[in-house]
Formats: structure tokens, sequence, C-alpha cells
């Protein structure tokens, strides 16, 4: 969805790599990849914060780029980790967004109840009880919920990113769900218990 | 119905698509890049910040004034790059020793250089502020041979004269003229001024700066000043916030020199003080300097470093980024 596969287009390592002598070949990485992590964080914190944070973002990976394993061609969960670290420090934020998402969508169903039948296990029927249950979940297991369902990566690829073993990612992402699941059968009974 | 799919559709809808302004943050990516990694670029880019304020606030009264103690520079008559008519290039050396003597031809170091252009239609000013621990080629000059070394030594060694030879021979923009400013004749300034009026966040008591200072707003003298810009346990010690004390002092400094010049008494006192600061090449004569404050007052004036890397054989040491640096210099010509 909003992820491009390096692969095709040549390794982001060898970009890296090359970026240690030229450095303007790291803006190339930027191209890659800025637009997919803007997203990512304006889903989040919303569009304000989100272009400062990415532009900080490639700012931490340059100064890092020559500890990165070159032996990862994908930098993708590296370029992710480092963003994580950076929404964390706007944690309010994103709290303070979800609440917000949770009222709006309240506000709706109060105005009109019938839509919410009509709009069936849509997500924008799920969306007061995906907002709370966001902002309800812990930082950590937030972070991996979001790295797989909005950042896309695979397990292997979050436990990269965070810098945490497969097993933990797993677990995190186990109770990011279990909440998620739970908050889904409050909001809309046909998706009941499993 | 699979809870990650409602999720993902959730965040469709919370998502924003990039605005063209994201732009900007792939150009700081850049600057970054040219100009070298992380707290170091900072302070280079501060302390050229800190220097052209300096420049100006020292360099721009001065122009002012007549009888001014020149010394000519003597750059050998070979040939050099073309005079650009109407557009003026001055290199600023500043050092940490008294200029005027003949110490600065061994000892002195070379704290900032700088290359100030005047635009040939006198619309802005550029200022380029050269790395000292550049790894260059120096030109044969001051009884020494040609030789790579650091650009700073140029001066050391063979004073001004050498150091206008090696930007010249480096970036083939002519320079017109020269401004020696020691950093130590700051406290002078600032005292013909009347002192600069700064705002404290916390009380100071620093042994050894030997300064004692209340919260809050308040006008230091000369003295003082230099002892608040040369802090360090204070605030959370580092070496930017110490920058950027310095740098509050200066635009003080040129605020209060804006105004202060309005007073044609007062002017006179403050630039006579100022001649004393600073050397200038013996071609800077009155005229020039005249037509230099005149316009440069109301100019746009924009700070860049020339594009940098660390060297590759010592990190400590940098070299120029090319072709980037030599796009910079082209501009100047």
């Amino acid at each position: 969805m909003i992820t491009q596969p390096a692969a095709v287009r040549g390794a982001d390592a060898e970009l890296i790599n090359a970026s240690w002598t030229e450095p303007e070949a790291f803006a190339d990485l930027f191209d890659r990849y800025s637009a997919m992590l803007y997203r990512y964080v304006s889903r989040r914190l919303g569009p304000e914060p989100a272009e400062d944070i990415v532009g900080e973002t490639f700012l931490v990976a340059f100064s890092r780029r020559k500890s990165y394993d070159l032996s990862f061609p994908d930098a993708r969960p590296w370029l992710f980790g480092i963003l994580t670290k950076l929404i964390s420090r706007h944690h309010r934020t994103e709290a303070a967004r979800y609440r917000a998402l949770q009222r709006v969508a309240a506000d709706r169903d109060v105005e009109s109840p019938a839509d919410r039948v009509a709009a069936g296990v849509s997500a924008q029927a799920a969306g007061p009880g995906l907002a709370s249950a966001l902002a309800a979940l812990p930082a950590k297991d937030r972070d991996v919920l979001l790295l797989i369902a909005w950042g896309d990566l695979t397990y292997e690829e979050a436990a990269r990113a965070l810098g945490i073993p497969i097993g933990t990612v797993r677990s995190r992402l186990n109770r990011g769900r279990r909440k998620v699941r739970a908050a889904l059968g409050d909001t809309n009974p046909l998706l009941g218990e499993e | 119905m699979d809870d990650l799919k409602t999720l993902r559709d959730f965040g469709r809808q919370l998502e924003h698509e990039p605005p063209p302004t994201l732009v900007r943050q792939r150009e700081r990516l850049l600057r970054a890049g040219a100009s070298g990694p992380g707290r170091r670029r900072l302070g280079w880019m501060m302390a050229g910040l800190v220097a052209v304020t300096t420049a100006l606030a020292v360099a721009v009264p001065a122009l002012l004034v007549g009888g001014v103690d020149t010394a000519g520079v003597g750059v050998p008559a070979e040939p050099r790059p073309a005079k650009v008519t109407g557009a003026l290039n001055v290199l600023l050396v500043g050092t940490d020793s008294q200029a005027g003597s003949e110490r600065f031809r061994n000892g002195a170091r070379t704290d900032t250089m700088m290359l100030v252009h005047l635009s040939a239609d006198h619309k802005n000013v550029k200022a380029v502020s050269i790395p000292r621990d550049s790894m260059v080629k120096i030109p044969r000059c001051g009884g020494e041979p040609a030789r790579r070394a650091l650009i700073n030594s140029a001066y050391d060694t063979g004073g001004m004269a050498c150091a206008v030879k090696t930007v010249e021979s480096l970036t083939e923009v002519r320079v017109d003229h020269t401004v020696e400013v020691d950093f130590a004749g700051f406290a002078a300034l600032v005292d013909a001024l009347g002192g600069v009026e700064v705002k404290l966040p916390a009380a100071v008591d620093d042994q050894a700066a030997k300064l004692r200072l209340p919260a809050g707003r308040q006008v230091l003298t000369g003295e003082q000043a230099m002892g608040y810009m040369r802090l360090r346990r204070v605030g959370d010690g580092s070496d930017i916030a110490r920058i950027k004390r310095q740098h509050g002092v200066v635009m003080a400094m040129l605020r209060k020199a804006k105004s202060e010049l309005t007073d044609p008494v007062k002017l006179r006192e403050f630039l006579t003080t100022a001649a004393r600061t600073i050397r200038t090449d013996a071609e800077l004569d009155v005229e020039t300097m005249i037509e230099l404050a005149v316009v440069v007052r109301d100019t746009e004036v924009s700070i860049v470093t020339v594009p940098w890397r660390p060297h590759p054989d010592d990190p400590t040491r940098v070299q120029w980024v090319q072709p980037t640096a030599d796009r910079l210099f082209a501009q100047l010509r």
C-alpha cells in the first residue's frame, strides 16, 4: 500500500554506502521513502508535525549512515525505527489525536445512528472504537501494531526497526490485536467474539 | 473479519498526502550533506553567523572612518582573477591576537576567514565562511613553497598577502579588499556603544569568567559582555549554547549600533574606536568605505559556509565538496 519495494531499483544499502563519500546520494533515499514516511506519520500525528518529523528522520539517518548494516539491502526498517523514536516524542499529540477522532466519530454516531448500521463493519463505524483502543494501548504495543498494520513491515522488519527480538514483536502484536478486536466488538456486535 | 484489515482501512482514512513543501526537508538534508555531520555543522553555521554579524558590526562603521591605520596588502603583481565592475569582495580574517603588529606573522591564530561579496547591483551581500580546517593547496608565498596545508596556515605564516593569494587561487574570486578583525577588540566596541542590553534567563556567578550578573534585562559593559560570551558553565553548558549567547550579544550590538549611527557625534566616537580594532588594506579608502557602508545598510545579507566534508585522510580536517564549492564561488566572480 504505502510501501515501495526497494529491490526493483537497486538496494538502499548501495545508496547508503555511496553516501559515505558522496553525501548527495542520500537524497535519493529521501526521494524513495519520504512520501511513504510522511503518510505514515500523518496517520499517527496528523499533517502538521509530519513534514518536520520526516525531515528530522532523514537528518538523523544521514548522521548515522556509517553505522548502517550494509548486509540489509532494504533501509525501510531502519528509517521506520528512527521515525518511531521521533514520533514517541510526540506521544501527547498522538493521544490527543485519537481522543479527538473518538469524539468526532462518536458525535456523528449520535447524530445519525442509522449511518452506523448502514456502514456495517466499515472502518468508519469502527473508527471511535479503534481510536480509543489505539489511545489506550501502551506505546510499545502500539508501535509494533502500527508498524505492521500501517507501515506494512513484516515481523522481522518490525523487530529490526525497534531493535527487539521477533518473539517480542509477536507478543506485543498479539496484545495489541486483542485490544483492537475487543474495541471492534464493542463498536459492532457483528464482529462478536472469535 | 480481519481486525488488521479494519485497522488498515481506518489508517487510510487518517492519511494525508505529502505536500509539495516536503521538498524543503530534502533541501535541509542536502545542506546537512554539503556541510558535514551533526553538531559540528551547526557549530560552523553559528560560528559563521557570529563572524558575519561581527564583520558587519565592525566593518560597516569602520568603512565610514577616514584615517584608518591601513596596511598595504602587497599581493604580488602576478596574474590575479579579473576585477568585476561594481561587485566588491572583501576578505575578512578574524584573529585571536592583536592585529596591527608584527605578531600576527608568528602565532596569531586565524579564527575566522570569510569572503564577503557585495553584488554588482549592490542589492545583496553574500558572506561565505571558509572553514579554518580546510585542507587546500597553498600557492608559493611568504618564502614558503607551494604545499597542501590547512588554509589558516597561509595567513599564519605569510600574513594577509598570503591569505589573499591562497583564497584567490582557490576560488578564482578577485579579493578587492581585506579586513582584519581582532575579536578581543570587541570589548572596546561594546563600550564605545555605551554597552549592550541582554536578557539573562538566570543569574550568573562564574568564578572562572569573573562574572556576577543578576537575572533579567540589563546593560553589559564591554568586559562583562566578553565574559558573558565566553561563559561555559551556564545553561546546558554546550558550545552551541555559548555560540547562541555570542550571537545574542552581537545582534544586540548591531541593534545598538544602528540606533547610535544616527547621531553624528556618537558615530564619530564609535568609529574612532572601531578604527583601532581593525586593519584594512591601503586601497580601502574613505570613498570606498562610505560607498560600502551606505549600501550595506539596506541590503539583504546571506551567510553560507563553503560546502565541505570530513577529510578522508583525517576526519578532523575538512575537504571542500566539488563541484558545489566551485559553483558557489562562481556566484562571487
